[in-house]
């Protein structure tokens, strides 16, 4: 069933499910969101998507407010732009002003929204939130400070993830996230997933980085997580060349999720300890070897393993990391020239 | 040409004699900070960010202007130059508005890039601090005094063009300040907006007035394109956002390329998707007129009109 609205003066059919927001964007009006995220449950907690409905008694959260029948809806009246500006004086007002160096300047929808609407501080000269910087995952860190309270991190840790690492802890001014007991997060039952930090609009999560960049100095290279048999969709950010950091996209089939493999299992590729070259082991010791002698030897052992026990004393493993091309010569290999079985694949497990 | 050897952070190079230590670092790949150093235009050694260390020298020289000689041993970012550097980005940020969260700068400001790159922070003070200043007069140019570094590279590269000679520094020691002639609004100076000083500005000082507010500088993708509204021939950029152009903007110019305000309007109208009217000075104010008018075309147009009739 349909319902019809006016937005901004445009004539809208939605659905009768869909929120004020979702019909907004569906004719291309663009209403600022912090705290939505199409994948969780509508919080309405960030306020930012106000809009004013004829009628109604305050300003609406458009991501929480179902649009109804002869709704006649302001996303942009001045009204509306003065409460969002509201909202982000009292938000940059307790956060840290400390775009010069920090990681997330660029990429950050705190930082959009104040240059969107011309917020450049607080001027409460109200009191500040002082909490310790969490330090202890070995993925990413959390600075407490930076944080808006808009939840997704522990509505994606909750409602997705599932882990339920994370919650708002206190109440009132002294609200913040953290894991149990309030410790740290090395002594949580977090699994570093980064779900978290994939979904903190400022700079509270952010990964540890293998090298200093600003967001503006890399572009994205959209891949699939070679891991397993998933095949999540993720951005590697680059920057000079080298992969610095993983992004996950919102699309099937992993819409926007990644594992702790995906999220930070990058490091290798520019690792120094990373083996480029075949090693074989001379008396008791690894000795870097050409390619051609390495698969002369594993040939010659093959051979005589075959003929010593028989085919079936062999066993083939494949990796994810080979294409699907290589995945099937392997096991032409086993069954055909070799001639057993013995023959799995990493992502059955 | 007479050649001398030198060793910088323990690779061994050989260069002309003319070089400087900044010259001969970054032929081998070796990146000296500068942000009032801009070659042929601005070489006067005044911000110090670009300090390296000489073995046997008696205190740590500017690389910009130190010219190489045989057997220097350099280091660039010796622990020693790093402390300095930090400290001159204290200094600077101390004076330097906390405004990277709105700054139109912000993403391409030298100043963020360098304090970023040595982890300086803004930090609470109560000494002195430089008074906001802000000239809105000419419509085309946004000068914000108070994040001005006064690295000098607006002043030499306006004077590079005899006629022009606009900006000059005013005052001394701390109240030192650029001043468009005798310390007049840029309205009221002989500024005639060629946008030079926009093009060469390493902070948020100098700004294009018709972008301000428009796009952050990570949202763009740049394309060159070259004016050709006369044989000069002045690089340009054209910034799109989204895919859409929403502004142009002179690369670096020269003395051979003077840049214009004609040539940087033209281009507007021509690429830009919805580009601001242009203003002219008119009796001392700055009035919007037509883009005919603006670009000295409107003869030209009677003309053609005339022949189609």
């Amino acid at each position: 069933m349909l319902v019809n609205l006016t937005i901004n003066g445009q004539q809208v059919q939605a659905e009768r499910d869909m929120t004020i927001l979702q019909a907004a964007r569906s004719i291309g009006i663009d209403i600022p969101t912090l705290c939505y995220d199409e994948r969780l449950v509508a919080h309405g907690a960030c306020r930012i998507c106000v809009v004013e409905v004829k009628g109604a008694r305050a300003l609406m959260p458009s991501c929480s407010t179902p649009a109804a029948e002869g709704m006649v809806v302001e996303t942009h009246s001045p009204t509306v732009i003065e409460a969002r500006k509201e909202i982000l004086r009292l938000m940059i007002e307790n956060h840290p002003l400390d775009c010069l160096t920090c990681e997330k300047s660029g990429n950050c929808v705190l930082q959009d929204l104040c240059y969107e609407y011309d917020i450049k501080e607080g001027g409460f000269n109200g009191e500040k939130k002082n909490y310790p910087i969490d330090d202890s995952n070995p993925f990413f860190t959390y600075d407490p400070n930076k944080c808006i309270l808009c939840g997704r991190c522990v509505r994606v840790d909750n409602e997705l993830q599932c882990t339920g690492a994370i919650n708002f802890i206190d109440r009132g001014f002294g609200t913040h996230v953290g894991v149990f007991y309030d410790r740290e997060f090395d002594e949580s039952v977090c699994v570093s997933c980064g779900n978290c930090v994939s979904v903190c609009p400022v700079g509270a999560l952010m990964s540890k980085q293998p090298a200093k960049f600003r967001y503006w100095d890399t572009h994205k290279v959209t891949t699939t997580c070679s891991y397993c048999g998933v095949g999540c969709q993720m951005d590697l950010l680059i920057k000079d060349n080298k992969v610095v950091g993983v992004e996950p996209v919102n699309i099937e089939p992993n819409d926007g999720l990644l594992c702790v493999k995906g999220k930070y299992g990058y490091r290798f590729i520019d690792h120094p300890d990373r083996l480029k070259k075949p090693l074989i082991k001379k008396e008791g010791q690894f000795v870097e070897a050409t390619w051609d002698e390495a698969m002369d030897l594993i040939v010659s052992k093959m051979k005589k393993i075959k003929e010593e026990y028989g085919p079936d004393a062999l066993g083939g493993f494949s990796s994810a990391r080979c294409t699907n091309e290589e995945n099937y010569l392997m096991q032409k290999l086993f069954r055909a020239v070799i001639g057993t079985n013995n023959i799995d694949h990493c992502a059955r497990l | 040409m007479e050649m001398v050897n030198l060793t910088i952070d323990g690779v061994h190079t050989r260069v002309p004699k003319t070089w400087t230590v900044m010259d001969a670092a970054k032929a081998i790949g070796i990146d000296i900070p500068a942000l009032c150093y801009l070659k042929g235009v601005n070489e006067i050694g005044a911000c110090r960010i670009c300090v390296v260390e000489v073995e046997r020298a008696r205190t740590l020289q500017a690389s910009c202007v130190l010219p190489v000689a045989e057997g220097m041993v350099v280091h660039t970012e010796s622990p020693k130059v790093v402390e300095a550097r930090r400290q001159i980005l204290r200094l600077l940020l101390d004076n330097h508005p906390n405004d990277c969260l709105t700054c139109d700068k912000a993403g391409e400001c030298k100043l963020q890039e360098y304090a970023y790159k040595y982890d300086v922070k803004f930090k609470e003070h109560d000494g002195w601090r430089r008074e906001s200043h802000i000239d809105t007069s000419n419509p085309y140019i946004h000068r914000d005094d108070s994040k001005c570094i006064l690295c000098g590279r607006c002043v030499s590269i306006c004077a590079q063009v005899q006629e022009r000679s606009v900006l000059s520094f005013g005052d001394r020691g701390y109240k030192t300040h650029i001043i468009a002639d005798n310390e007049r609004a840029l309205a009221d100076s002989a500024c005639v907006s060629c946008g030079r000083c926009l093009s060469v500005c390493p902070v948020g000082a100098l700004l294009d007035n018709r972008v301000i507010g428009k796009f952050r500088s990570w949202e763009l993708e740049k394309e060159d394109v070259v004016c050709n509204r006369c044989e000069y021939g002045c690089e340009f950029e054209l910034l799109r956002r989204n895919g859409k152009i929403v502004g142009v903007r002179a690369k670096a110019p020269s003395t051979d390329r003077p840049l214009c305000l004609k040539g940087r309007l033209t281009l507007d109208l021509l690429y830009n998707e919805n580009p601001n009217m242009p203003l002219a000075k008119k009796d001392g104010k700055y009035v919007e007129v037509s883009w005919a008018e603006a670009l000295e075309l409107e003869d030209l147009l009677q003309k053609l009109e005339a022949k189609h009739i």
